[in-house]
């Protein structure tokens, strides 16, 4: 994953945040969705966002929430597509 | 810099960035760097102990609470002995009292319409636990190292056609006498454990899942829960598990915090209780509608208090039971939202749905939901949305509900189980589409204006889409559709 994919991603992440209402930093190890941080609306619009920016086809992966857990998990789970 | 675990615990089920308000900064113990302190000192501990065991046992008595203090203490001090603990506290409970874990009346029935004593029947029902686990222990095993197979790749589904199967071996009277109570009781196991072994086989999946015996540990672990996993898997759990003593002192404030306030929410609804069905002698929605089919008369005031009452104290119910699971929880160290979280605020349909009953979604998200959307309608993102979460608060509400009663089948053969499933049915259609159009709204950007008329205007849409709905919605059986239909409309005065 390029340096201004990350950039991207992260960018949508903090809005995603924002939107409800955290504002604390965001650390690319940090748990986004197990730690209740954001919830399920939210991972649905990340899964569209994947789709859309990186043409991921979630319905060829047996997909689990951990994978996309943190920007550092996407990174890893975007290299193995 | 707040730590990744400060900030998780931090977003448990509240909004930092909102300026706290002077009633929450009093309450805010969880944040007192003293009481945190001390709560991580033997001294502290010990205090904290005694005084969830004293609360606990104003609920389950003090035996029970005793238990529970000591098992969630030996989760949250000795991590060497977590997995040994949590394992052999459920166990514990579910052999101590089966009937709190599965519908053991409804196997004893079976066992009596069989012409098997009550002392076989009993014996039917721990060799069908035990059956269970021991099944459930070699499944999860083999789903860990053949991740190809049909349990590991769609649990859900396999776990669903085989209670079906077994169900309709059981519902075509091939077996008769003990052989078939022993099927039942396997059948009604089977589903009440059902949704945990689901996670338990998803987590095997996972990159390092946690040990079978873990697994096992969190199958109605010790902490409570209903059909419904509270604090959904094992991989669930071990994110939320309180990482350092700091972590773990704020978590078991926040539990103590959480257990008095469902404490006082008992008291509440007890208080309500004498108050409409003493006091005031309001009857209750059930009987209530059994009077409307009978053609008895009574006022539409009063049948429009009984369906209030009769829903808030749902509500109330809920809320109760589920603080009280997640504060012993929280005391084991695992940092879990709350179940119930300030339903009356909801200012939609959706959100109201993710603040009501937070496991039960999670539960329909995880298994229904994210299934189906990241299958269908890629193309069309709201058609997309739309369909998805019909799929998993319509037909995954409905499929859940008629599992977890399946012992009616056994009762009244299974049309007729089908049939008075009628109402439930329609109560699932019409919340999955609430939810549905409320979602689909959201998505596209929606959101309601925060002015004091749109949060007035909220509360009475959301809770008069609720109340409405609760007509449908609980799981007696005792009136068709078309009387609960007729029973609706008299309220707004159509007879």
């Amino acid at each position: 994953m390029q340096a201004q994919d990350k950039d991207k991603l992260r960018v949508f992440l903090k809005s995603c945040l924002e939107e409800n209402g955290n504002h604390e930093p965001l650390n690319d190890d940090d748990s986004l969705f197990m730690s209740a941080r954001l919830d399920s609306l939210d991972l649905t619009n990340l899964v569209i966002f994947l789709e859309q920016t990186f043409g991921v086809n979630f319905a060829k992966v047996m997909f689990e929430v951990e994978m996309i857990d943190s920007i550092n998990e996407i990174e890893s789970f975007l290299d193995q597509q | 810099m707040m730590s990744a675990s400060d900030s998780a615990i931090a977003s448990i089920r509240e909004r930092p960035d909102q300026p706290r308000r002077a009633l929450r900064d009093w309450f805010a113990f969880d944040q007192n760097t003293w009481l945190t302190n001390y709560v991580q000192s033997c001294v502290g501990r010990i205090v904290l102990l005694l005084l969830f065991t004293l609360f606990c046992s104003q609920t389950f008595g003090f035996v029970l609470s005793l238990g529970f203090t000591t098992a969630a203490a030996v989760c949250a001090y000795c991590p060497r002995f977590r997995t040994i603990s949590l394992f052999s506290a459920t166990l514990t409970i579910l052999m101590i009292s089966p009937s709190s874990r599965v519908a053991l009346h409804a196997i004893l029935s079976i066992a009596q319409r069989e012409h098997i004593s009550q002392a076989l029947g009993i014996r039917a029902v721990y060799l069908a636990i035990a059956g269970f686990f021991i099944g459930s222990f070699i499944v999860i095993t083999v789903a860990r190292h053949c991740k190809t197979w049909v349990l590991a790749r769609r649990p859900v589904m396999t776990l669903l056609a085989t209670v079906s199967l077994l169900c309709g071996v059981a519902a075509s009277s091939i077996l008769h006498g003990l052989a078939q109570v022993a099927l039942w009781a396997f059948i009604i196991v089977m589903v009440s454990y059902l949704w945990f072994l689901a996670y338990a086989l998803v987590d095997q999946r996972t990159r390092e899942p946690s040990p079978a015996l873990f697994q096992l540990g969190t199958f109605h672990p010790f902490w409570g829960s209903t059909t419904v996993p509270f604090g959904k898997g094992a991989a669930y759990l071990r994110k939320t598990l309180s990482k350092t003593r700091q972590d773990l002192a704020v978590t078991q404030i926040k539990g103590l915090k959480l257990l008095t306030w469902a404490l006082m929410l008992q008291y509440l609804e007890s208080g309500l209780s004498w108050l409409f069905n003493t006091a005031w002698i309001l009857p209750n929605l059930n009987d209530l509608q059994t009077l409307y089919v009978q053609g008895q008369a009574y006022s539409i005031a009063s049948a429009w208090g009984a369906l209030i009452w009769t829903t808030a104290d749902s509500a109330l119910h809920l809320a109760v039971g589920g603080h009280q699971v997640i504060a012993i929880a929280r005391l084991a160290g695992f940092r879990l939202p709350r179940n119930t979280w300030r339903p009356l605020e909801a200012r939609t349909i959706a959100e109201y749905w993710n603040r009501y009953y937070f496991y039960f979604k999670e539960l329909l998200v995880d298994f229904f939901f994210f299934p189906t959307f990241l299958r269908v309608f890629r193309k069309h993102p709201r058609l997309r949305t739309f369909f998805a979460t019909f799929m998993a608060a319509g037909v995954g509400n409905a499929v859940f509900h008629f599992f977890k009663d399946i012992q009616i089948v056994a009762e009244v053969g299974l049309w007729n189980a089908l049939i008075s499933f009628e109402s439930y049915l329609f109560y699932c259609f019409m919340l999955a589409l609430g939810i549905s159009i409320s979602q689909v709204r959201m998505n596209r950007g929606i959101k309601p204006s925060s002015s004091r008329y749109a949060i007035v205007w909220s509360f009475l849409c959301v809770w008069g889409f609720v109340l409405c709905l609760h007509i449908f919605g609980d799981e007696s059986r005792n009136h068709s559709l078309y009387e609960r239909l007729s029973f609706m409309a008299s309220l707004f005065g159509f007879n």
